[in-house]
Formats: C-alpha cells, sequence, structure tokens
C-alpha cells in the first residue's frame, strides 16, 4: 500500500479545534430542508437560440456598424430622392459636365438672388426636359397669392426673386433678360388670390441645392441618378436573393426529403445546371430576353399591377430576374438539401418520429426552425452578388438602359469620360463599394450569430 | 484513376453537348439577322440566308454545328470577319492566347497571394495584422471587378503614368500588371478570407490538438497539418473561380483594350454572328470544365479520403 | 523502492474559463501527487474539470481557460514556468496523451507511418529515417497491430476506431513518456474493443513502466485498470482512495451515489439502480458551501455554508465531506460519556 496522502489529511486533529477554526456550530449539523437546498441552487438563467443569437450579433460591433451603414444607404436610395429637388431622369440643358458643388451660370444668378429676398428659382420646369420650359400658362403660390405668367416661347430657365420691401414684389427672369450674370431687366408679373384657370402649377425651391456629386454631360444630377441606381440595385439585389431563396429551398428541401431517386435526379440536374459556365448563359439570355419582354409588356401592361410595376422596372432587369431564376438557385438548393439530409439523421428527429410525430408537425417544429439560419446567412450573401451581376451585365451595355440607372450603368457611363471627370465613376462605385461590403459585413455577422460552431 | 478520368471526360462532352444546344437555340431565339443591316434588301438576307445555311431547318443547322464540331470545324464567321474560319480567328489571332495568358496570371495571382494572406490572417488572428488584412480583403471583395480597373488605369495610367493605359497585345511586363491585378484582386480577397476561416477550423480540429500533444513544433503545426487540411475548401472554390476570373476578362479585356476572346464573345453576341458565338461559348465552356476536373484531381490529390473511383455527395 | 517516488505533484491547482458571460471555475483548487509506475484514475461526471486538468498538466489549454493559481511539479520541476518551446519539447516525449475520439484525432491526410514517426523527428533531430521508421513499425507491432508494414502506409480513413485508438496509443508511447494521460480512451469505442484497448493498456503499462492518469467517467474501467481513483465533482476532488478503498468502502455520499447507480452483477441480491437527483451545479455561479450540497440526501446547514475540508477516512483514503466530522464530533462525545 502506499500513503502519500498523509500530509492532505490534517484532520486527525481535536474536533473542538475543528470546529473552532471552521467556525461551526452545532445547529450546523443538523440536516437542511429542501427550501434551503433550493434557496443555493441559482441556475443560471439559460437563453433561447435567437436571443442568444441577437445578443452575439449585438456584441459584434463591426457587423452593427455595417448594419447602420446600410440602413443608410436605404434612407439614401428610398428617402433620399424626396430631399432634393431634382429627378434622375431630369436634363438640365444648362448644368451640364458639372463638377461636385459646381454652379452653372443661371444657378449663380439665382443664389445671387437669394441675397436680395426670398429667391425662387427653376431651371427647366419639372419635370425637366432637354428643350426647356414649354410655352404655355404656369402659376405658383407664394405668400397665400397666386403669381400667374405666360411664356409664349420656348425659354431655358425662369428665375423667380420675390422681394417684400419692393413695391412690385415679384420679378421673373427669362432667358433673354439675362445677360452675363446681369439681372436689371425683368417682367413684372401679375398676381392674383386664385389660381388661374388650366395654369400648370409650379414648385418653386428655395434656395438652388447644389448638384453634390456634379451633372453628367447631358445634365442630369448625378446625386439623384446615383441615389435612384441605388435604389435599382438594392432593388435587383433582394428581389433576386428573394427569387433564389424560394426556388433554390424549394428545390432542396424537396430533394433532401424525398430522398431516394428523387433526390438523385434532382441533384443530377443541379450538377448539370452548376457545370455549365453560366455567364456566358446570362449573356445570350440577357439579349434575346430583352426585345421579347418589352414587345410583351408593351402589350400587356394594363393587365395586372404587377406586369405593370414589372414593366416599369423594365425588359433589362426582369431578364436579370430571369436569369436568377432559372441559374443562380443551384447553391441554396444544394446548401438547404445538405441541411434538411443532416437534420433528417439526427437524433431528435428520429425521437420525433418515433414519438408519433406528423410529417408536417416535424418539418415546421424541427427541419424549418434549423434551416432559418443558413436560409438567411445565404440569402443575405446572395443580395450583394445579384448586384455584382447587375453591374457586370450593365457594365456590358446590358442590364438596365438609360434614362434609368442603376449603380452599373453609372459605373459604366463613367468609365467612357474617366479620364476627364473621374468623380462620375467614384460617387456610384462607392455607394456600390458600400453596399456590397456592409451587406457581406451583416452577412457575416449574421452566421457568426446563427452558427456558433463556425465562429472564430 | 484512369478510369474514373475517362469518365468525367465523356461527362464533360456531354455537357458541352448540352451547352452547343442551349446556345443554339438561345442564340437563334434573339431577334435579328447578322445580315441585317440599313442598306440590305430582303432578297440579299436571304441570298446570306442560303449561302451559310442558315435557310435550313433549325435541326439540320444544329446537327451540322455538332458534326463540324466533332471534325473540329468551328465554322466561317458570317459578320465579324466575314468567311474567316471562326478556328483561325479563335486560335490564330492570338484571341485564345491572350485570354489564357491572362486568366493564368490572375489565377495564379490569386492562389499566391490568397493563400498565404489566409494563413498569416489566422496565425496571428486577433493582432493588428489581421485586423488589417479583414479589412483589405472584405473590402476587396466588395469592389467590382472593372471598377477597380478603372482606378487602377486612372491612378496609375493617366496621373502617374507608370503603367500603360491601353494594354493591347500585351507586350510586355508593364502591360500585365494592370489587368491581372484587377482580374485577381476580387479572388485573391476571396481566398485569403475563405483560406483563414478554413485554417481557423483546422486549428480547432482534434487532430491538431494531437500534434500539439505530441509535441510538434508551432510553424509545424499550421505548415504540415493545419494548412493541408484547410486547402481543401480553396481547392474546391478554384472551379468557380475560374469561370469568374473568365467572366471578369469580359470587362478586363474591355477596359484596358485588350483584343481577348471574352471582349470578341461579347460582340459576337451583339452582332449576331452565330458561328463565332457559338465557338467562343464552347471554347470557353471547355475552359471552365476541363479546369473543374483538374479541381477534382487536385482534390483529390489533396484529400486522400476522396475516392475517385465512386462518386460521392 | 522506486515507485513511492513522486513523478507528478499538483497543489491546489485552479483553472478558469474567462467566458463572456462571467469566469468558470472549471478546476477549483485540486490536489494529489502520482508515483512512478502507478495507475490513478480520475472519475466524475460530464464537465467536472477532469479533462481541463489534465489539459494543464500538458499544457494544452485552450483559450479561454487559464491556470490562475497552483503548482504542477513534475519530477521536481514547475511546468507553469516552462518557456513555450520547453513545453513543447515536454509534450509527446515525457508526458503523452490519448484522446477520446480516435475518429478525429488522427490527421486525415497524412499516414500513420508519417504521424508516428513525426513524434520521433520532434523530440530527435538526429534520427535517421530508417530508426525513425524501424521504431514506429515496432510500436506498432507493440500494439498489435498486424501487418505494420502495410498500416505504415495507409490514412486513417482506412482503419478501424479499434485500430486507430491502437495507433494512437503507439504514437503516445513512441518516446517512452514517464506519464501518460488517457482522456476517455475507450468512450467512443464499442464494447468489446474497449475491453481489448483496456487490456493492451495494462499489458503496455506494465512492459514500459509508464504512469498513468486515465480520465472516465465509466466506474468499470476505473476497477479494471487503475491503482487509486479520485473522483471529482464540479472541479473539486471529493474523494480519493484506493480502488479497492473507493469501491468498497466509498465514504463521500457523492461516490456512494455514483456507485449506486452502476449496475453490479456481483451482487447477490437485486437492486434497484439509483439515479442522482438533480443537475450539476452552474460553474458560473458555484454555491457557496460543498458543491454537492443542494443534490446531497443528507445535507446539513453547514453544507450550505462552507467547503468542507477532506478528513482522513482510512489508510490513503480521503474525502471531505462535513458528515465525517460530524461523526467524528458524535463518536468524541460518547467517548466523553
Amino acid at each position: 500500500m502506499k500513503a502519500p496522502f498523509a500530509k492532505f489529511s490534517p484532520f486527525h486533529v481535536d474536533p473542538e479545534k475543528v470546529m473552532k477554526t471552521f467556525g461551526i456550530e452545532d445547529d450546523d449539523f443538523n440536516k437542511a430542508s429542501d427550501a434551503e437546498k433550493e434557496s443555493m441552487v441559482e441556475m443560471h438563467k439559460s437563453i433561447s437560440y435567437w436571443k442568444d443569437a441577437l445578443r452575439r450579433f449585438r456584441a459584434n460591433t463591426v457587423s452593427m456598424v455595417a448594419l447602420f451603414v446600410f440602413i443608410a444607404c436605404l434612407f439614401f436610395a428610398f428617402i433620399g430622392p424626396y430631399l432634393i429637388p431634382y429627378n434622375y431622369a431630369d436634363q438640365y440643358r444648362t448644368s451640364q459636365k458639372l463638377g461636385p458643388f459646381e454652379y452653372s451660370d443661371d444657378e449663380k444668378i439665382a443664389r445671387l438672388a437669394e441675397g436680395v429676398g426670398d429667391g425662387f428659382y427653376a431651371t427647366a420646369i419639372r419635370p425637366g426636359s432637354i428643350t426647356g420650359i414649354d410655352p404655355g400658362n404656369y402659376c405658383f403660390r407664394s405668400g397665400g397669392k397666386y403669381y400667374a405668367f405666360t411664356i409664349t416661347e420656348l425659354t431655358d430657365k425662369v428665375i423667380f426673386i420675390l422681394d417684400r420691401d419692393a413695391a412690385d414684389p415679384l420679378k421673373l427672369y427669362t432667358e433673354t433678360a439675362v445677360q452675363n450674370g446681369a439681372w436689371a431687366d425683368y417682367t413684372a408679373i401679375s398676381f392674383s388670390d386664385t389660381p388661374a384657370e388650366g395654369a400648370t402649377q409650379l414648385k418653386l425651391v428655395r434656395k438652388v441645392f447644389p448638384h453634390v456629386f456634379g451633372t453628367d454631360s447631358s445634365g442630369r444630377d448625378l446625386m439623384a441618378r446615383t441615389m435612384y441606381g441605388a435604389r435599382v440595385s438594392i432593388i435587383i439585389g433582394v428581389v433576386a436573393a428573394l427569387i433564389v431563396l424560394i426556388i433554390g429551398s424549394l428545390y432542396g428541401s424537396i430533394s433532401g426529403l424525398a430522398g431516394g431517386p428523387v433526390d438523385f435526379v434532382m441533384m443530377r440536374i443541379v450538377e448539370l445546371i452548376y457545370s455549365i459556365p453560366e455567364v456566358l448563359i446570362v449573356l445570350l439570355l440577357q439579349v434575346v430576353l430583352k426585345d421579347p419582354l418589352k414587345a410583351w409588356f408593351d402589350a400587356n401592361s394594363d393587365t395586372s399591377a404587377f406586369v405593370r410595376a414589372m414593366s416599369d422596372l423594365g425588359a433589362g432587369i426582369v431578364s436579370i430576374f430571369i436569369t436568377f431564376a432559372v441559374l443562380y438557385w443551384v447553391t441554396m438548393a444544394r446548401i438547404i438539401r445538405g441541411q434538411v439530409l443532416m437534420l433528417k439523421k439526427q437524433e431528435y428527429v428520429t425521437a420525433a418520429t418515433a414519438l408519433g410525430a406528423s410529417n408536417g408537425r416535424i418539418i415546421t417544429k424541427h427541419l424549418l426552425p434549423n434551416c432559418i439560419g443558413p436560409l438567411m446567412i445565404t440569402t443575405c450573401l446572395q443580395i450583394p452578388s445579384a448586384i455584382f451581376l447587375e453591374s457586370f451585365l450593365s457594365f456590358l451595355g446590358l442590364g438596365v438602359s438609360a434614362p434609368m440607372a442603376s449603380l452599373g450603368s453609372l459605373c459604366s457611363d463613367a468609365l467612357q469620360t474617366i479620364t476627364l471627370y473621374p468623380y462620375r465613376l467614384v460617387f456610384p462605385a462607392i455607394v456600390l463599394t458600400i453596399i456590397v461590403l456592409t451587406l457581406n459585413l451583416v452577412g457575416d455577422g449574421l452566421r457568426d450569430a446563427l452558427d456558433p460552431r463556425l465562429k472564430k | 484513376m484512369a478510369s474514373y478520368i475517362l469518365k468525367r471526360v465523356v461527362g464533360s462532352i456531354l455537357i458541352l453537348l448540352l451547352i452547343m444546344v442551349v446556345t443554339f437555340f438561345l442564340m437563334n431565339a434573339v431577334p435579328g439577322s447578322p445580315f441585317l443591316t440599313e442598306k440590305s434588301t430582303p432578297e440579299q438576307i436571304a441570298l446570306a440566308n442560303a449561302k451559310y445555311g442558315l435557310d435550313k431547318p433549325k435541326y439540320v443547322q444544329l446537327w451540322n454545328y455538332i458534326k463540324n464540331y466533332c471534325k473540329g470545324d468551328l465554322g466561317v464567321s458570317l459578320k465579324m470577319q466575314e468567311g474567316t474560319p471562326v478556328k483561325d480567328i479563335i486560335f490564330h489571332q492570338g484571341k485564345f492566347e491572350l485570354s489564357i495568358k491572362l486568366g493564368i496570371y490572375a489565377l495564379l495571382l490569386a492562389i499566391i497571394v490568397g493563400i498565404p494572406l489566409g494563413c498569416l490572417a489566422a496565425y496571428f488572428r486577433g493582432s493588428w495584422l489581421d485586423g488589417l488584412l479583414r479589412v483589405v480583403t472584405t473590402i476587396g471583395v466588395a469592389i467590382p471587378g472593372f471598377v477597380l480597373a478603372a482606378l487602377l488605369l486612372i491612378v496609375f495610367s493617366v496621373k502617374l503614368n507608370i503603367f500603360p493605359t491601353r494594354s493591347e497585345n500585351l507586350p510586355n511586363f508593364k502591360s500585365y500588371v494592370l489587368p491581372v491585378i484587377s482580374l485577381a484582386s476580387y479572388y485573391t480577397c476571396y481566398i485569403a478570407k475563405l483560406m483563414r476561416t478554413s485554417m481557423l477550423d483546422a486549428i480547432n480540429q482534434d487532430y491538431i490538438r494531437t500534434a500539439r500533444a505530441k509535441g510538434v513544433k508551432t510553424g509545424s503545426i499550421i505548415l504540415k497539418h493545419a494548412l493541408r487540411n484547410s486547402l481543401i475548401p480553396v481547392v474546391t472554390y478554384l472551379g468557380p473561380v475560374t469561370a469568374g476570373i473568365i467572366t471578369g476578362s469580359f470587362v478586363i479585356e474591355s477596359t484596358f483594350s485588350i483584343p481577348g476572346l471574352g471582349k470578341y464573345f461579347v460582340q459576337s453576341v451583339t452582332s449576331r454572328d452565330y458561328p463565332v458565338i457559338m465557338a467562343t461559348t464552347v471554347v470557353l465552356s471547355a475552359l471552365v470544365i476541363v479546369m473543374m476536373l483538374v479541381v477534382d484531381i487536385v482534390y483529390k490529390i489533396v484529400d486522400p479520403r476522396i475516392t475517385l473511383t465512386a462518386k460521392e455527395d | 523502492m522506486e515507485e513511492n517516488k513522486t513523478l507528478l505533484k499538483i497543489e491546489d491547482l485552479k483553472v478558469s474559463f474567462f467566458t463572456p458571460a462571467g469566469e468558470v471555475k472549471a478546476v477549483d483548487g485540486i490536489s494529489y501527487t502520482l508515483g512512478y509506475n502507478e495507475v490513478m484514475g480520475i472519475v466524475g461526471e460530464s464537465g467536472s474539470g477532469k479533462s481541463v486538468e489534465a489539459y494543464s498538466i500538458i499544457g494544452l489549454l485552450q483559450n479561454p481557460g487559464k491556470v490562475i493559481g497552483g503548482s504542477i511539479e513534475f519530477e521536481g520541476e514547475d511546468l507553469l514556468a516552462f518557456t513555450p518551446e520547453q513545453m513543447r519539447l515536454f509534450r509527446g516525449n515525457k508526458v503523452s496523451m490519448i484522446f477520446q475520439n480516435p475518429m478525429t484525432c488522427l490527421n486525415p491526410v497524412y499516414t500513420i507511418g508519417n504521424q508516428l514517426t513525426e513524434v520521433l523527428n520532434c523530440h530527435d533531430n538526429n534520427i535517421s529515417k530508417k530508426e525513425a521508421y524501424d521504431r514506429a513499425v515496432e510500436m506498432l507491432k507493440l500494439v498489435g497491430i498486424n501487418n505494420p508494414e502495410k498500416r505504415m502506409k495507409q490514412y486513417p480513413h482506412e482503419l478501424s476506431g479499434g485500430m486507430r485508438q491502437r495507433a494512437m496509443i503507439a504514437m503516445a508511447l513512441i518516446c517512452s513518456p514517464k506519464l501518460l494521460i488517457a482522456d476517455e480512451p475507450t468512450t467512443a469505442l464499442d464494447v468489446t474493443i474497449q475491453a481489448q484497448i483496456l487490456e493492451l493498456m495494462k499489458d503496455l503499462q506494465k512492459k514500459e513502466n509508464t504512469s498513468i492518469i486515465f480520465i472516465t467517467h465509466n466506474l468499470g474501467v476505473v476497477a479494471e485498470i487503475c491503482d487509486r481513483v479520485s473522483v471529482m465533482y464540479a472541479g473539486r476532488i471529493v474523494e480519493q482512495g484506493t480502488v479497492n478503498e473507493i469501491f468498497y468502502n466509498p465514504q463521500h455520499p457523492y461516490t456512494k451515489k455514483l456507485l449506486a447507480s452502476i449496475p453490479r452483477l456481483d451482487e447477490e441480491t437485486v437492486e434497484r439502480l439509483v439515479p442522482i437527483e438533480g443537475t450539476p451545479i452552474d460553474l458560473l455561479n458555484p454555491p457557496q458551501g460543498c458543491n454537492f450540497g443542494p443534490r446531497c440526501s443528507d445535507c446539513m446547514k453547514i453544507c450550505l455554508r462552507k467547503k468542507p475540508p477532506f478528513a482522513e477516512v482510512g489508510e490513503g483514503h480521503i474525502s471531505a465531506c462535513w458528515l465525517h466530522f460530524k461523526d467524528m464530533i458524535e463518536k468524541e462525545a460518547e467517548k466523553d460519556e
């Protein structure tokens, strides 16, 4: 026998002494009640999977920042256009080829007018057109009064200056009146309390809004176009990702659940599509679909709201959706099938089956909730790849066409004048990069949060 | 092994056939005719159609394509270089060579730079280097290739005048730099990210713990035990990378004015030059398919668990 | 007597994991010594800290685990003061380890031979290829793998589970270490293979004169192979003694319950198996008193207030329970009367 423990058993000693050392009272050797025992057990609360995932996502600073930046991009793309007076399609003839924060000559005059009183100004009264303002009757409202005037010939720009101190408070400048920035001549216009019959009411801009990103060669405001392009790109990304999500997850889960020969055949089809270099086919599809789609939209645009919405997006974008629906769902299908196969083998699913749970219950209670993680992650990461594909196609002259804009088409337009106006590329490219970047980061954060096994 | 490769080659030929059929129907569905110009009369078009066999039934045309392709005859161009055999256009005018060179250099760059960067980031995880690499690679996968190409062009060619703005036929090393970098950047960053993740994944495996318990040096643990295992996902990604690089070359070639196959393909689609569309599609697809095969074989070398005789899912 | 000399001495070892939720005291002050050529079993349920303790001996604690107190002495040297390089040379050479799951513990992309000779190359720069190969073949033979030359060229996935664990043992013993830590080496194997592996380890232990720390939750395995047993509960040793003492004269309520919860074939009377009520404590928030208190049917008031010290209850047999003190006091009282 070995006895190496002598040093660890110092309690051959007098019990009295032990009692003293440890401060034990006689009562302490009485049995503890269950309630006392209970009170000692303080289990730390278990957190549900989703709450835990949310906590992990919140703790991920990078992903949180990315999420906020992405939300800012959404504001930029969807709210932004209502905050600036320019429209993506308006062409201001006098404002062509301006750099960021540059003003055209008449915009400078209007800015001068701001110094005098409340300046109102309109170039190419909305909605803008390259031909300026058509002849006709116009009116606008200011200070509770209606002002009416008539334009008899084609006019490029109209500047109103409301000078409250002067006897005749309103001055109207048309192109002929302005020379070299001097604005001595003006036409006074009459005002009345009631709107003129049949006149077009104008919305006026109190201040000349700067062209923050500059303008393009047709005099379109680039910030408005970038906002609009961002909106188009985000819509394309989200819709394409949803298409992929629906088709891919349906296909994948059917294949995974069915198993056997059905699964075999379905997976061979997936492999086939997977090994086709899809972009070659996409390019062909784009060209093929464009004209027939356009014709079909023209013929059917009145039939339903859905068709109208599609035709508003344009044939280029819809054919992008179609190519996604045809070719890009295979990755999603593979992931979901793998997930379903893995889950099917899990003991808790076997246990549920053994306990007599119905198929429907197993799918809704066990398979779906466990698939949501990968579904969300893949969908989130699918959006940037759709945006990429669209920009790629727009670059090659497919995808969206002018005056519509997407971030890709803006970049592609800018490339033609890249040496002269590099900022035209820089702004949409930065917005595109930020959107893709933040979506990637949010996707990564989701993956880390939803799948702790993949963390680190 | 040999029987596996044979099987795969047969499968690849079937896929190419399928691609031919799909391409044929797609390009015939494109409205318009290669001979349609502002001046052409219906008679002229009919004449040209008869000359090139476009008046025959579609299935006969398709059969002719397949028959001729088996013989190695890719047909003649209808429009872009009328009358010139497509084979000569692709292989003898340097287009194929240019695209291949560009693609291979970009692929090599992505592998040679991406893998070590990923390893470094994983090894120094949590350090400033890891942070820096994460920022760079994350931004790298968010910039489209053509945007990067344009930015590089502006900075290095226009402003600094270090590299030529038009790379043309890639006469010297300098003309390669910008196109290859723009083509490879996305994939370099993606591979680096993938490598970092899979390296970290490998580091947490039981066999790494065993290696540590054996007293293996840290460097050796990373380079021997973790690296080879973590290469497996990267190798599987190389197939899609090849496809992506070929795709990317379409835009890079037009940005840097390189008369390669990618640019030519896009032009052929817009000018409806049927034999050229078919030939470029088949050649580019074959490239991707061959690369997929190579990837599967490399996969086998890296991971002895994969048996090439039985196809596993 | 050589075997009485101390090989490993652990004193008041404390290991904590610093998780986002707080500090988890995985090992909370354990002490024991291990002699040369001795087999010590460490028994406890999942999460009792038995593996963590072993990992800290061999220096394989992963982040966020940290040794925060106590000492580990191996042949008189303080392991906690070793540099990483010293620790590396120590691992696999003087101490080696085998793990629970032989399926995942061998690197799938290298041959068995490669992984075996690697250990030798790591600890002896001068060893020739031939020597290393011969030694590896010899080790494979020793662990009862037939046709070792063929196995050397094979990959782990081409071997069965039992065969892989044998290869792991060969790898662990190839440098003739003084101490082998076996972390549940038989848990993942099926019962017949378990018995073979145990037999092999017993055999090799005698042949190679290696001390073994055998970590398991399987009391049957402990009875089979160990000289002494430490029973761990929630990061602490609750009872320690020779195999016979622990099995036939358990003193701590936890050990008693543990023994009552396993089926025995040698008893004449048929008894019901008794499960241990309740769940293990939350290590993030350990109770102030005895860790087992809340689950103990004999729990006293003191047990909820103070952690019990060790009492020597037999020769080389110690147990940490206040009941022993109660008995002692009662005996004293009887004596006095």
